[in-house]
């Protein structure tokens, strides 16, 4: 079995490499360790969306039984994203559940979290929250996304304003992660964040 | 396939008086007859039982005396497979397909074996798309020469690739290899293709030609008979802990009480809770999830004892009768409402019943809050005493055995004799499991006069019932038969209740021919 899974994830890895999108720079395959198990993944956001300009890092673990079950992937770069959660980086994408076959690729699957990127899935969401303010305030959910992209994946937008709020939290004592979950989740309205934080 | 024909099939011996008795071996009548009716029979010719008239009336008479009547069978694993085998072997044989085609194409149809003929009468191949044993678009040419196999990335010779009709090649070893990791997984019927969007489903000998280890090939098996029987809408396994039965019954609507010829378990055959007359399903379940989400706090609310509210001693609930008397002062009271019993007099039973406070002031949402709480904590309690009731009153019904057994071995009068107490006590326990359930119903109903009949039939219901319980638990001292008149005014109340509130939303066999 293990067998399987590490021939089949160094072809893989090889077809990553060759591929065109390496050449491009919008994807990227890296190994963690020497038994095939662990790699690192690094997806550029696409262009006109908030993400552009963005890195994101995303973990893979090959289970022992890959192909036949997919890998396990989570996003380790924070990201503002109705299918991915603004906590753990889980990401709700069908075919890392379901309708994985054992034919897809890893390359297949980074550009179909890529594509996941470009065209979110709402109604099925794994962030509640991040869900809600894209169906509700999508300029909000636009600016929120930006600000993360700038702040956690080294994307070009700087919302000064965000930052000026974050700041605010930051000198009351509160941890900076934790400031700008709240903020987000709260429409960026400094009071109602603090309450949330503070009850 | 047509309920009308199946409702006067089964006769019906019984007078809604002997009721009582006759209810022990009502399962066990009807699967007798049932088997022979319909394991022998190809599943589709019936009409032959719907023409005699005299069967007719009583199945009429039977679905008028009582409400909950629902006619179903109880099934063996093997009479089952007996059955689903048929369905396989005749469409597998009118339409000249394999055993195992004809197993994929009945699980997508959900059994409908004459809508899957007729379909593929008309058209073929849309039956099998539909299957998902066919695909839409253009199957693949194989081609000659194959570099490697996409799954593992061998190059095994070219005798060892296999597909099914999408024609996605990959080698034997893979396709082993993703069955083992599905079938552990419990993944039987709908085992999909490994290509990238392919739906096709891998059918049973396809599979089982990959899968060489016995256990393997066995728990495949076991799963394909498991999901089969989900997949069928006449069948239902029983619930109950490591129960091996299933339930076979005609219609899915409302609340269907099926009881379980082996651990005897109530369900309901449509939705698969336990049986919930009066209470339909959907109610049942919000009700359920209500009390799952909130029953930490009335838990918390409503302790397990009470003080007696004459002489104040703390009284331990030990038996189901909600008519109390306080050991140490003698004195009768309600469990329930704590009043003195004699006020809720025999006329008019009032502690059911929920009183809404009239003083409340509609503007605070803290007192609204307050009030609902009240309200659902008045039904919880009542639903919860009742549950507790019912199983107090198994244990004396477990202890009712053991000493008519008792006296029948020393010679005071026969098992016959006895039988009395016996059925007393079996009817009081269904009488109190359909009061519980009429909690739930009164709780989600909208204040009005209907809600007002509902509560007063309850109310006397439960009057009835906590008398029945009295006299049940004394019943070796006391007049067999008051306690005989006892059980059927209760069982009366009982069907009067039902008789007005159970509703099934659509015209089934039991309404279309009354």
């Amino acid at each position: 079995m293990a067998n399987i899974a590490a021939k089949r994830i160094k072809r893989e890895f090889k077809e990553v490499m060759k591929s065109e999108e390496v050449a491009g720079g919008s994807i990227k395959l890296e190994l963690i360790n020497d038994s095939w198990t662990e790699l690192q993944g690094e997806i550029a956001g696409p262009p006109d969306t908030p993400y552009e300009g963005g890195t994101f890092l995303l973990e893979i673990k090959v289970p022992e039984t890959y192909p036949f079950n997919p890998p396990k992937i989570r996003f380790m770069t924070k990201i503002w994203h109705p299918n991915v959660s603004s906590v753990t980086g889980a990401i709700c994408l069908d075919i890392l559940k379901d309708q994985w076959a054992a034919a897809l690729t890893l390359r297949t699957v980074l550009l179909s979290i890529q594509a996941l990127l470009s065209a979110a899935e709402p109604n099925d969401p794994q962030d509640a929250v991040v869900a809600k303010q894209y169906r509700e305030d999508i300029r909000l959910f636009n600016l929120t996304a930006s600000h993360w992209t700038n702040v956690y994946a080294g994307g070009p937008t700087v919302i000064w304003e965000f930052n000026q709020k974050v700041q605010v939290l930051i000198e009351m004592g509160i941890d900076e992660d934790q400031a700008r979950v709240a903020l987000s989740t709260f429409e960026w309205e400094i009071e109602r964040a603090t309450e949330h934080l503070f009850s | 396939m047509n309920c009308d024909q199946f409702y006067s099939v089964f006769r019906h011996p019984y007078s809604i008086t002997n009721l009582a008795s006759v209810q022990n071996n009502t399962s066990n009548k009807m699967s007798a007859e049932s088997d022979m009716e319909y394991s022998d029979n190809d599943g589709d010719d019936y009409d032959y039982y719907g023409e005699q008239d005299d069967c007719d009336m009583e199945a009429v008479d039977r679905t008028k005396s009582d409400p909950e009547y629902f006619l179903y069978t109880c099934l063996r694993v093997e009479e089952v497979e007996k059955l689903l085998n048929e369905s396989i072997e005749l469409l597998s044989n009118s339409l000249q397909i394999t055993p195992s085609l004809a197993k994929v194409t009945l699980h997508a149809y959900e059994w409908n074996a004459q809508e899957i003929i007729n379909k593929y009468k008309e058209n073929a191949n849309e039956v099998l798309v539909y299957s998902r044993v066919k695909s839409r678009s253009p199957v693949l040419q194989a081609s000659t020469s194959r570099s490697s196999c996409a799954v593992c990335a061998n190059t095994p010779p070219m005798h060892k690739y296999s597909a099914l009709a999408c024609g996605h090649y990959f080698c034997n070893d893979c396709w082993a290899m993703h069955f083992e990791v599905q079938i552990m997984q419990g993944v039987s019927n709908t085992i999909t293709c490994m290509a990238q969007d392919c739906e096709l489903r891998a059918p049973e000998d396809f599979v089982l030609s990959h899968v060489t280890k016995p256990n393997l090939r066995e728990r495949y098996q076991q799963f394909m008979f498991k999901d089969h029987v989900k997949s069928h809408p006449e069948l239902r396994f029983c619930p109950g802990p490591n129960c091996q039965w299933i339930f076979r019954a005609w219609t899915r609507e409302g609340a269907r009480r099926v009881e379980c010829q082996g651990c005897e378990l109530l369900t309901c055959f449509s939705c698969g809770a336990p049986h919930h007359a009066p209470t339909d399903c959907p109610t049942i379940r919000r009700w359920l999830t209500k009390c799952a989400d909130d029953s930490e706090t009335a838990n918390y609310i409503s302790a397990h004892t009470k003080d007696c509210p004459k002489c104040q001693i703390c009284i331990e609930k030990n038996g189901g009768c909600n008519h109390m008397q306080c050991g140490a002062c003698r004195h009768d009271f309600c469990w329930v409402c704590l009043g003195d019993w004699k006020s809720h007099g025999s006329e008019y039973y009032e502690c059911s019943r929920y009183k809404e406070d009239p003083n409340m002031s509609s503007d605070s949402q803290h007192a609204q809050a307050r009030e609902a709480l009240k309200k659902y904590l008045h039904y919880y309690e009542r639903w919860e005493n009742h549950a507790r009731s019912l199983k107090l009153e198994e244990q004396t019904l477990a202890s009712l055995k053991s000493r008519i057994n008792q006296k029948v071995m020393a010679g005071e009068g026969t098992w016959i004799d006895w039988q009395y107490l016996w059925d007393s006590a079996k009817l009081l326990k269904r009488c109190r499991y359909t009061l519980q359930y009429t909690y739930p119903f009164a709780y989600y109903m909208d204040n009005g006069p209907r809600k007002e009949l509902f509560e007063y039939q309850q109310a006397q219901l439960e009057a009835e019932i906590e008398n029945l319980s009295w006299k049940v638990e004394r019943a070796e001292t006391t007049d067999r038969g008051d306690l005989e008149n006892q059980m059927d005014i209760a069982e009366k109340r009982r069907t009067t209740l039902l008789k007005d509130f159970l509703e099934f939303h659509t015209t089934t066999a039991s309404s279309s021919k009354v």
